[in-house]
């Protein structure tokens, strides 16, 4: 097919819905989501990375430090789910010609992905409820094996997700993929795209990731009455070293993507979009060494800011790389999409996000945050108390507003 | 190039592809009502525990907590994301309707799920950890905001059976689409049923109680709430069915299966005799017979309820103007939407869908059997199958060795108008038909096994010509011994 009668082709697949808002909104809320779910993925493969290893180490440390991660390692992979489901719903607004077609050409691993992801997560519990809070000074952990299994199969679900999202810059080979040889396979069981070096890239940023995570901890748990110093710098220093070797090392992947990037993306490489990434890392791995050398330093929290930064900075390329791609060489204007602007559900969402959401987490990470650094049973002040006061507030009446506004419009 | 907006189309044979998305959503169903009822009683239990300075609740609140966490909560919010997955492939057009007009609703209930995966892990590991009043007001916050998912989800539900208010399609807009008497009807009916799975999942954990005289109160609390939810939703589908258009009862009617009635009036009856044997014997409460009145509920009377659903919408699949077959058969001026049949009607389906490739684009002796089986994929492949088995197999519509002619004056007369009740109108070229009729006629005699023959031959033959063309080119164009003189 020609570009042109494939550019007329996304825009034909374009629901003729429109979209509700401007598409920009929807593609930065789409990259800052995205970049937020990629963290806590790459946080919850690099803590139970962690928890893999201290399951077959000797060392007292490392078998206390893997305990402590796989705490983290079962909220990452809830948080990463949650936070998933936004960018997963802003691609189907701006991106659904793409997007559909690069499920539906794969559909058999699309609903494996669920399948395959339910049984990750309940291997990971599986290890956890065999052992609980291994490592201290308890026997070897048992059903080794099921953590391995665990990851292995977090593997392949992100080879898939990484499978579809290349799937999506290829519609000059979709018609091929539908109709190979000239007949028409209905079965969506093939992957058909991916880059190796893209998915090595992703994956790898566990590592730095996994060392910000490791040097806060150490600042957490460090004002604590019975903290173990000694352990708690130990796992500092080894978090110190996972981040400056682990942001160099992504930078090897990182290259190998911008090389093998498609034709159809020749001027990606040496924009300013590819090599703000690398730099992002150097960065990374440049501050660390740095500005960590103070235990009680606020940088110990920052850390993680700043590992989320060298995070975005990819997701943001990433994103440029599919403008580039289906705007610069297939003409298909992602911008300009039908918007028939609905301002109610537009301020719903940004009134509940800062308001509910703020109110609300806001009062349940301080509460977290608190209970975290107690011994014993928490009661909190009386500011905080009034938070709650004020987040419950807030909650009955956005549920108010939601009944209030609905039967006026039923009645009328 | 005129063309619409049609994705290519995932076949499932074994089950079908709408059945694929019947399991993921009757078990995420099940995963999500348990946890937002159970959310509501844990709001309950710890305002209790914290009124009465009971620590026995804040425990049973612990220990069902992270039951919910390890299977409702990873399975839920997995299979959650497996409604939109699965829908994607096998419906792409009608949850793309969905996103599209919801967009912003959905971005909503995603900041209550975020509120209710990090609560439903404060409220399980801060038990003992934080004072009473606090894990009470954690609670409190977790039940609305598990609520608040809920009603936000409904109203996009209800959407897909008839919009809101029927002034949407003039008018457009989210809250004409969202609100209206089936949204608040059927959140009445799921508020209930919800109460239901909380209090038999329930029993799951109360079976495992030591404490007798505990056991036996929580057997009776979570008696009366699952007797009360029961007796009430029960009450409310009644209701529901009264929300629903007329066409929809009617297809409701012709539609479903015989045992759909009793089977629900059998699981009614039985869910109310296990509360109340439980309740007035509390040791025959262990977790095996609950869990397995947890199954029987799901197979016996989530299953049918959400196949009706289902059923009764067709044939379109979202607000009234999306087929099921993803084609757009209804003008909706208040979205700018235009029906997309009188395109279909003038160019045919083959010319109109984005994927057809061009040497199916006209049909031919050359090509008639594969371009039938592309147009019964298009059309006909998400609510049929083409093989023995899978969803609504097609030969059991066809008499045995019918030919191609009556086979052809029936999807004239029949499908391409659109006469069947709860079929999509199927607009085609005379040629279309002639290809369609003749592949259902070879799969209808023949098997599959011998059509896939046929359009193998097809393509044979297409490749051989083509390869002749080129060589009758590359001969052609060869310079006479004259001309190289």
């Amino acid at each position: 097919m020609e570009v042109a009668q494939l550019t007329d082709m996304m825009y034909a697949l374009r629901n003729p819905a429109g979209v509700p808002f401007y598409p920009i909104v929807f593609i930065a809320l789409g990259v800052l989501t995205f970049a937020m779910h990629i963290f806590f993925v790459q946080l919850m493969l690099g803590t139970g990375a962690i928890t893999a290893y201290g399951a077959f180490s000797n060392n007292p440390y490392w078998q206390r430090l893997a305990s402590a991660m796989l705490e983290i390692a079962k909220v990452s992979v809830s948080v990463a789910i949650v936070i998933g489901v936004a960018p997963l719903l802003f691609v189907q607004v701006v991106y659904d010609p793409q997007w559909y077609t690069a499920n539906v050409l794969s559909a058999r691993w699309v609903i494996g992905f669920i399948v395959i992801m339910i049984m990750a997560y309940w291997l990971m519990y599986y290890y956890y409820f065999r052992n609980g809070k291994f490592g201290q000074g308890a026997d070897k952990p048992k059903a080794r094996w099921s953590i391995i299994a665990s990851l292995a199969i977090f593997l392949l679900a992100g080879w898939i997700m990484h499978s579809l999202t290349s799937q999506m810059l290829h519609p000059e080979l979709w018609q091929q993929w539908y109709m190979p040889n000239g007949a028409m396979d209905t079965t969506g069981s093939q992957l058909h795209a991916n880059n190796p070096w893209r998915f090595a890239f992703f994956i790898l940023i566990a590592i730095p990731v996994a060392g910000a995570m490791m040097v806060a901890y150490r600042r957490f748990k460090s004002v604590r009455e019975d903290a173990d110093h000694a352990y708690l710098n130990w796992t500092a220093e080894l978090g110190k070293k996972w981040l400056k070797v682990g942001s160099l090392l992504v930078l090897i992947p990182y290259l190998g993507w911008m090389v093998t990037l498609p034709e159809t993306a020749e001027n990606f490489a040496g924009s300013i979009w590819s090599i703000l990434p690398a730099l992002g890392f150097i960065g990374l791995a440049v501050w660390s060494h740095l500005r960590l050398n103070d235990a009680k330093s606020i940088c110990n929290y920052m850390v993680l800011a700043m590992a989320f930064i060298a995070v975005l900075l990819p997701s943001i390329g990433r994103e440029v790389l599919r403008y580039d791609i289906l705007n610069g060489f297939f003409g298909y204007n992602f911008f300009d999409y039908k918007v028939i602007i609905d301002w109610y559900s537009t301020l719903l969402f940004f009134g509940t996000f800062a308001v509910v959401g703020g109110a609300v987490l806001g009062y349940f990470l301080t509460i977290a945050w608190k209970v975290g650094q107690s011994k014993g049973v928490y009661v909190p002040s009386a500011a905080v108390d009034r938070a709650g006061t004020i987040a419950i507030w807030v909650i009955s009446l956005w549920m108010v507003h939601f009944f209030v506004l609905g039967f006026w419009v039923w009645m009328q | 190039m005129e063309l619409i907006s049609l994705f290519p189309t995932w076949y499932e044979p074994a089950v079908g592809s709408g059945w694929v998305v019947g399991f993921i959503a009757t078990f995420h169903i099940l995963a999500s009502h348990t946890s937002v009822g159970a959310a509501l009683l844990f709001a309950y239990l710890s305002y209790r525990a914290w009124k009465d300075d009971r620590d026995d609740y804040l425990d049973f609140v612990k220990k069902y907590g992270l039951f919910l966490l390890v299977f409702t909560y990873v399975a839920g919010s997995l299979t959650g994301v497996g409604i939109w997955y699965s829908t994607t492939v096998a419906s792409p057009n009608g949850i793309g309707a969905l996103i599209h007009s919801f967009v912003w609703k959905w971005a909503t209930e995603w900041v209550f799920f975020v509120i209710e995966v990090i609560g439903i892990y404060m409220i399980v590991y801060l038990v003992g950890k934080v004072d009473k009043k606090t894990h009470m007001k954690i609670s409190v916050i977790f039940g609305i905001a598990s609520f608040a998912t809920m009603v936000i989800i409904v109203g996009i539900l209800s959407f897909m059976m008839v919009p809101g208010k029927e002034a949407w399609f003039e008018d457009g807009g989210y809250l004409l689409g969202f609100y209206g008497d089936n949204t608040f009807i059927q959140l009445a009916m799921r508020a209930m049923f919800m109460l239901t799975m909380t209090a038999v999942v329930g029993g799951i954990i109360v079976a495992g109680i030591k404490d007798q005289a505990f056991k036996k109160e929580m057997t009776r609390k979570l008696g009366w709430l699952g007797i009360i939810a029961t007796l009430l939703g029960a009450a409310m589908f009644q209701l529901y069915l009264n929300s629903v258009p007329d066409y929809a009862l009617l297809v409701m009617e012709n539609r479903l299966p015989d045992y759909f009635g009793p089977s629900i009036a059998i699981v009614l009856a039985l869910t109310i005799g296990y509360f109340i044997l439980t309740m007035v014997q509390p040791k025959f409460l262990v977790s095996g017979f609950a869990g397995t009145m947890a199954i029987v509920i799901l197979v016996a009377g989530l299953w049918p309820e959400e196949t009706a659903r289902e059923s009764m919408r067709k044939p379109w699949v979202a607000g009234q103007y999306v087929y099921s077959n993803q084609i757009i058969g209804r003008d909706v001026p208040g979205m700018d939407i235009q029906s997309q049949l009188p395109l279909i009607e003038k160019i045919g389906i083959l010319k109109a869908h984005p994927f057809t490739p061009e040497h199916l684009q006209t049909v031919n002796d050359g090509n008639k059997i594969q371009a039938g089986e592309f147009i019964t994929m298009t059309y006909c492949a998400n609510c049929h199958s083409v093989s023995d088995s899978g969803i609504r197999p097609l030969h059991r519509y066809f008499p045995d060795q019918v030919n191609e002619e009556v086979m052809a004056r029936y999807i004239r007369g029949a499908l391409v108008p659109g006469n069947i009740a709860y079929m999509p109108k199927m607009p085609m070229l005379e040629s279309e038909v002639q290809a369609i009729a003749a592949y259902l006629t070879k799969i209808n005699n023949d098997g599959l096994a011998a059509t896939s023959l046929a359009i193998s031959e097809e393509i044979a033959n297409r490749e051989a010509k083509q390869l002749a063309d080129k060589a009758d080119l590359v001969v052609s164009m060869k310079p006479t011994t004259e001309e190289m003189q």
